[in-house]
């Protein structure tokens, strides 16, 4: 009797014994990494990844917006110290809005380098041709180049400053698969370096990838980057040759009217867009989100913090009619409570999803004219012409003949809001504020940003910026 | 397959069932006290075994028992006795006063100890000591109650869970909580399932319990006393016990009925809108060297009007609690029944909430050897939620912000757009939703079986089933198009204790208890979370009106648990002690090479008052020493942290294409954070129970501490988690009861502790960031952790004060000297968020019928930083816009002055404000947490309104009433916590302040 209570009570316990292998749980919310390369599904779900942190708000929204404090489009009437700080060149090493565009940006690079490296060898997966897998590796060679210029531009002083030999940032091409962390404490490359490292990309980018892929990257995409490349390096004959063949490729043409800036990725105006919609916008896991429509529109909806500047109100005065500043901006009080205008390039504060510019093809006209001004060429058309063309889309009378300042002018109204005028002023050695001191001059310590302290104090072997940061 | 081995163990039981009684006698008799009054009540015990009962009204009780059983009596605050059963069936016991009142059993991991034999390291809160506290959550029973177990309430926000710390911090990036064990059922963490409403407002695990149900709290602390819950033991474990019936008692009804009024403890002082609009038109004077007025800088003109948003935020929160409790017991069946309604409000506009409760706790004597009950309790709440800290949508954040310029209403008494990005709060508290509701089941079913003498089987299957949605819904003002958000969160676990305990008494004196046990568990948590945009109309509320649905998450988020555990008592004539105990848990979070950890416990523990030679020493009543050393670990590493893993969803997808990306780097060496403590230390009573006094001195060594190294950025990852940290925490811990006078008609007593914390950081990864003396260090903007030093310091630029010379703000660099501008490597430690000590004082008055109690706990040596003085200070925070303190007002003009601002011409004047020690206060305080006055009706009293109530109270708690701080804490309490996390300690942006409560109520029993 008494062994068959024994034996009850242990058959009680002892059941139980076999939750051991209940132990064996597995994550349903992620795929473990050694699946990914598993089947075309994942691995275009991986190339996919880097278009989604390329849309990470840092890449492509703060970037553009630093930028724009730096410069002369936008006041500054913001509340983040760190935002601030940027816009009175007093920024620190310690910024956390400059942070996160170096971590998403090498993030972006991670991704990418982990599809350039570990997708070539991949073999037998059905429905996987070379083609394929040439265009994968090719778009996100895109992304990386995108992102490594963007770094770049923000991080080391333009080429103009000593011909690109001065420092750019630090080239990683390898993926970071655990382990060995030596090889991703490197020193920074040189701005020359980078750039040809960018070049090298986009060249071998250009015939891996179709004319026509919808919102992902094209072939005119990269030949676009690359114009732009050549017109920051002033190679000017390179530069207009390859706006030229953009132009001339004939799948983008000048929109109609300015009716491309948000949700109308499909607008024969865009090379390449970010495209966010309400389903999928800016998000990350940490960090900024939507900066666009945050940043750049009054409340409610926006913050107020970047209306027009008192210096870019008269530039569109000075011609009165202009459409892109009558059809693209509107008068609200700013976040100081100030009367002024804002721009409406950026208008879903509904869903707070505007779509942000990269490359559009206005802006291969104004690369072509600018380099053939420059160059003293008339690859495609003259700069006269290609100004006017643009001119006259904006409800503007030709002009009669342009110098710099006026194709810069041009370049101005057609692209403020969209991060291009501070590269634009540094690159043709003008001072980044109306009247501006030495702080804003071209070479200036601090209108580059530091190297961020996250980066400096987990790589040794990495050189800061002149300048007490 | 669960389901298979539910109904094998029934089918165990049920073997069972055909036990045979042991050949008994019953025994019966009268229990009285020295002065022959009956004494109902009392607790008698068949020594060795769980067999019991208690005696009636008249002291009379009935027991079986065989010839040759040892029967215990034992009753609170009377010396426990024993008796061996003898021929005679007729056994009368006198007990006598005791004042030690060490003879109680408590509760401790997987079992019961009578406290004098404890050699484990507890801290216990009996209910006598809170019976009389009326608190509107559990964790405030505990605060200043226990030494080493720091709890602070994270604001007065209504529902905001608080950061309980027993003994310091002993994790970096895990969680850093106590385990909370309801009745044995540990409870999930809550804290991450609801929105981020800034700051540490997670909601409070302990707002799923009712005070008033509470019938004990033991805080584990030491490794002999946390191992038992081996991977989950690390940060302490407080273990709940609710309230039960007695048997063979007539059951009395308590109600208890209150109201409560609650303001702000202290809020800062800003300026109005003509003083700002003064402020701003004066600076704007200096610096421009010619006359600006308000309307130049587009404030209007004086006296035009403006408004008092910190005015508008506040108010008095009115507060209304009932609260039920039915108790008692038939001679085989003992029952609680406890019911509570409470419809609270904040102090801070659109804070409400309203909460339901229900239990029961039963249990019965089946047989004599079958034991069978059940607790259960269930909550019912409805929170309305606010922000805090940096959040502009905090009422109280955006108040001290917004410029009191801004009107809040247009001329037809509608509202106002602020015109900036700091919202109209008004607005959003009158417009917008912000509802969580949860219902939350915990309780558990158990049944204890005594197949053979000594022997003792018991069974637990526990639930904790968390229901939770919340709400969202922005209206078309505050937000265009308005905005929906809805989530829903269930975290399930499902669990079974089974231990097996033989307890016996060897020849005289050679006692033994050991205890084996098994523990499964199964949690699962799932969350969804949709949003919408696009509403036609505020009125349609509902999430699916709005155009534009999207999923933000839906997760599954699975893991289980499976331990095995034993514990061995061993004591010589309750002389001598020693105990050990051993763990092996499993757990699904790890791979499968480091999937089983082992934790272990040995004590040793020696009475002194026992032995002979101290038998001259009359006025020692008790004296032992104790010691401890044994393992526990820390689990709360996230689900999968060991895997490579991509992520999938929105943050990977673009343009409606499915993508993954790179989340985490593999790590497959990923294991449990590991501590090993020891303890030593001394407990005591003196004078006749007049004095007590209780030191521990402790070390903990937290090794494979789980630290996020930070990767070079250039890895694509910003950290991978890795077991290489070490860190220690020691200290002192005392514990002082005293009664200071006992007369008939007065009564005063004091209870003290006080805890030392020194924590230190031993090791941190080879690769991690160094500063420039090569130490290796852990980097925040505020806070720095450095090898050899403490994980909290501040680490902040010197900020030394406005030169009354030259009007210029000036600052210290690394190396001592004045600067401005400093710059980040003038960063050194300034300060530390933990404090020297700190602790509680209890004094409590009994002057005839009435009572007092005052409770005041504090905190000393310790520095908090508010960071949202960067925004409160100074002139151009967010370009001016901003509102101020006072003391700004006060800004250098010429040579002499002490100003606090520097000279609006100076070229630090906009530097000011940047962070640095500045924001650095002194955090040390002395607060009135809880007084308590109380009146009982007396016995002529009740007799002559007809007997109708047994009892009769009245009373008044005052909670935070004072609070003794440094003056530049004035208007900022000194109690902070912006975040849970361990390496945000004692940092602030706007805390909203605690409450200043008066609550009245009446307390009626029959």
């Amino acid at each position: 009797m008494k062994s068959i209570k024994i034996l009850a009570l242990l058959l009680g316990i002892g059941l139980i014994f076999s939750c051991e292998d209940r132990l064996d749980v597995v994550p349903e919310d992620q795929v473990a990494s050694n699946t990914v390369f598993n089947s075309l599904a994942t691995i275009n779900g991986a190339v996919v990844g880097i278009y989604s942190k390329n849309q990470s708000g840092d890449l492509n929204g703060m970037a553009q917006l630093m930028g724009d404090f730096m410069a002369d489009d936008v006041n500054f009437v913001g509340s983040f110290p760190s935002l601030q700080e940027i816009d009175e060149f007093q920024t620190l090493a310690t910024n956390t809005s400059i942070d996160n565009i170096w971590l998403d940006g090498y993030e972006l690079i991670g991704a990418a380098n982990n599809v350039i490296e570990n997708l070539p060898p991949v073999t037998d997966i059905t429905g996987l041709d070379e083609a394929t897998k040439a265009q994968f590796v090719a778009e996100a060679k895109f992304l990386r180049a995108v992102t490594y210029l963007k770094l770049v531009n923000l991080f080391a002083q333009p080429y103009q400053v000593a011909q690109g030999s001065n420092l750019g940032v630090p080239l990683v091409l390898q993926p970071f698969e655990g382990g060995d962390i030596s090889a991703f404490q490197q020193e920074r490359s040189s701005v020359n370096e980078v750039h040809a490292q960018v070049e090298q990309d986009l060249l071998e980018a250009i015939p891996d990838l179709p004319a026509e892929n919808g919102v992902r990257a094209e072939s005119g995409a990269a030949m676009a980057l690359l114009a732009r490349l050549y017109l920051y390096r002033e190679q000017w004959s390179q530069a207009a040759d390859m706006a030229n063949q953009v132009i001339g490729s004939g799948n983008y043409a000048l929109a109609g009217s300015y009716d491309f800036y948000d949700d109308n990725p499909g607008s024969s105006e865009h090379i390449f867009v970010v495209v966010n919609t309400p389903t999928d916008g800016p998000q990350e896991a940490a960090g900024s989100d939507e900066v666009y429509v945050n940043f750049y529109n009054p409340a409610p909806g926006g913050r107020g913090d970047a209306p027009f500047s008192q210096d870019l109100l008269d530039a569109f005065a000075a011609e009165p009619g202009d459409l892109r500043f009558t059809t693209l901006s509107q008068a609200a009080s700013d976040a100081g409570g100030n009367d002024t205008f804002f721009t409406l390039k950026y208008p879903d504060v509904v869903n707070n999803a505007s779509d942000g510019m990269v490359l559009r093809i206005t802006e291969m006209y104004l690369i072509r004219a600018e380099a053939n001004l420059r160059g003293g060429t008339t690859i495609g058309a003259t700069p006269l012409a290609d100004i006017n063309l643009l001119r006259d889309r904006a409800g503007l009378g030709p002009l009669g003949t342009v110098d710099l300042d006026a194709i810069l002018n041009e370049r101005r109204k057609e692209l403020c809001f969209e991060g291009h005028r501070r590269m634009d002023l540094l690159r043709n050695n003008r001072n980044l504020r109306p009247g501006g001191g030495p702080e804003s001059e071209p070479g200036a310590n601090k209108v580059i940003f530091p190297i961020v302290e996250d980066e400096t104090t987990n790589n040794p072997n990495i050189t800061q910026n002149p300048g007490n940061f | 397959m669960k389901y298979k081995n539910l109904l094998c163990c029934l089918a165990a039981f049920l073997t069972l069932f055909q036990l045979q009684a042991q050949e008994q006698k019953t025994i019966s008799g009268t229990i009285t006290d020295q002065d022959d009054i009956p004494l109902p009540g009392v607790n008698i015990l068949v020594d060795g075994t769980d067999r019991g009962t208690q005696s009636d009204f008249d002291g009379n009780y009935q027991i079986a028992a065989a010839e040759g059983d040892v029967l215990v009596y034992s009753y609170l605050g009377q010396q426990t006795v024993r008796r061996t059963v003898g021929a005679s069936d007729v056994i009368d016991v006198t007990l006598q006063e005791d004042a030690q009142a060490l003879e109680e059993v408590v509760v401790i991991g997987y079992g019961n100890q009578e406290e004098r034999k404890i050699i484990q390291n507890v801290g216990i809160v009996k209910e006598e000591a809170i019976e009389n506290l009326q608190v509107t959550s559990a964790d405030q029973l505990l605060q200043g109650q226990s030494a080493g177990t720091q709890i602070v309430n994270s604001s007065g926000v209504l529902g905001s869970a608080s950061v309980i710390r027993v003994r310091g911090v002993n994790s970096i990036n895990s969680g850093s909580q106590p385990l909370i064990v309801i009745d044995g059922v540990p409870i999930t963490d809550t804290e991450t399932n609801t929105l981020q409403r800034g700051g540490n407002t997670g909601v409070n695990p302990l707002s799923y319990v009712n005070p008033n149900d509470i019938a004990s709290l033991t805080v584990l602390k030491d490794a002999g006393a946390t191992s038992i819950y081996g991977s989950r033991g690390a940060n302490g474990v407080i273990l709940i016990t609710t309230k039960k019936g007695r048997k063979n008692q007539q059951a009395t009804v308590t109600l208890d009925v209150s109201t409560q009024y609650t303001r702000a403890t202290d809020v800062p002082e800003i300026l109005s809108a003509d003083e700002f609009r003064r402020f701003k038109s004066e600076v704007a004077s200096i610096q421009q060297g010619t006359e600006v007025t308000p309307e130049d800088l587009g404030l209007g003109a004086i006296g035009s009007g403006g408004t008092d948003w910190l005015g508008g935020v506040q108010r008095t929160g009115i507060s209304q609690r009932y609260n039920l409790g039915i108790r008692g017991g038939t001679e085989n069946t003992t029952y609680f029944i406890g019911l509570d309604f409470q419809d609270a409000e904040g102090f801070i506009i659109g804070n409400d909430q309203q909460r339901a409760g229900a239990r029961i706790n039963l249990e019965t004597e089946v047989s004599e050897w079958l034991t069978a009950g059940m607790n259960l309790g269930i909550t019912n709440n409805r929170l309305n939620r606010v922000g805090v800290e940096n959040n502009t949508f905090a009422p109280f954040t955006t108040a001290f912000l917004q410029s009191p310029v801004v009107e809040a209403f247009d001329n037809e008494g509608n509202f106002a757009q602020s015109g900036s990005f700091i919202p109209n709060i008004f607005a959003i508290v009158a417009l917008d939703t912000d509802e969580l509701k949860t219902f939350r089941t915990i309780g558990n079913f158990y049944a204890e079986i005594k197949p053979f003498r000594n022997l003792t089987y018991r069974a637990e299957f526990g639930v904790d089933k968390l229901e939770l949605e919340e709400f969202l819904r922005s209206a078309e003002f505050n937000t265009p198009g308005g905005v929906a958000q809805q989530i829903n969160v269930a975290e399930d676990r499902w669990l079974t204790n089974q231990t097996l305990t033989y307890a016996n008494t060897f020849g005289e004196s050679h006692n033994l208890t050991a205890l084996v046990g098994l523990n499964y568990e199964e949690t699962l948590n799932t969350r969804t979370n949709v949003s919408a945009t696009g509403f036609l109309s505020d009125d349609l509320r509902n999430l699916g009106s709005g155009s534009t649905p999207t999923v933000l998450n839906g997760d599954r988020n699975p893991n289980r648990l499976y331990g095995l555990f034993s514990r061995v008592s061993y004591d010589y004539a309750g002389k001598y002690l020693v105990e050990g105990s051993i763990r092996r848990d499993g757990s699904s979070r790890f791979g499968a090479n480091n999937r089983y950890g082992y934790f272990w416990s040995a004590a040793a523990g020696w009475v002194l008052s026992s032995e002979n030679f101290m038998e001259d020493a009359t006025w020692l009543d008790y004296l032992s020493l104790r010691a401890s050393i044994g393992t526990v670990g820390n689990d709360r590493l996230g689900s999968f942290p060991s895997l490579g893993l991509f992520n999938a969803g929105a943050i990977a997808d673009y343009n409606g294409e499915s993508g993954v990306i790179p989340n985490q780097p593999e790590n497959p060496d990923l294991k449990w954070e590991e501590s090993e403590t020891i303890d030593v230390g001394f407990k005591s009573a003196l004078f006749g129970g007049r004095l007590n006094l209780n030191v521990s001195y402790f070390k903990k060594t937290t090794s494979d501490l789980l630290l996020n190294q930070v990767l070079p950025p250039q890895t694509g990852f910003a950290t991978i988690s890795r077991n290489i940290g070490e860190m220690e925490n020691s200290g002192w811990e005392f514990e002082l009861s005293t009664v200071n006078v006992r007369t008939e008609d007065f009564e005063w007593r004091t209870n003290l502790n006080l805890a030392t914390i020194d924590n230190q950081v031993l090791r941190l990864n080879e690769d991690a960031a160094t500063d420039p003396q090569g130490r290796r260090i852990i980097d925040g903007p505020i806070q720095r952790a450095i090898e050899g030093e403490s994980l909290n310091n501040f680490y902040l630029i010197r900020y030394v004060g406005v030169n009354p010379q030259t009007g210029d703000a000036e600052w210290l660099d690394a190396d001592g000297n004045i600067t401005t501008p400093p710059g980040t490597d003038d960063r050194v430690v300034t300060g530390s968020p933990l404090p020297d000590f700190s602790g509680g004082i209890t004094n409590t008055f009994r002057f005839f019928d009435f009572d007092l109690s005052v409770l005041m706990n504090y905190s000393y040596g310790n520095d908090i930083v508010i960071d949202g003085l960067r925004f409160a200070d100074g002139n151009d925070a967010i370009g001016g816009i901003v509102n101020i303190r006072r003391q700004n007002l006060n800004f250098w003009r010429e040579p002499g002055d002490n100003a606090y601002l520097p000279s609006p011409t100076s070229p630090t004047f906009n530097l000011f404000n940047q962070r640095s020690s500045q924001q650095q206060l002194d955090g040390s305080y002395l607060r009135l947490k809880n007084i308590t006055l109380g009146y009982n009706l007396p016995q002529r009293a009740l007799d002559q309104i007809g007997n109708i109530f047994s009892g009769v109270r009245f009373y008044f708690t005052g909670t935070n009433l004072f609070t003794i701080k440094g003056d530049e804490l004035e208007g900022i309490d000194p109690e902070v916590t912006d975040d849970i996390d361990p390496l945000f300690q004692g940092e602030s942006f706007f805390t909203a302040p605690q409450s200043k409560s008066y609550l009245f109520g009446a307390r009626l029993q029959f």
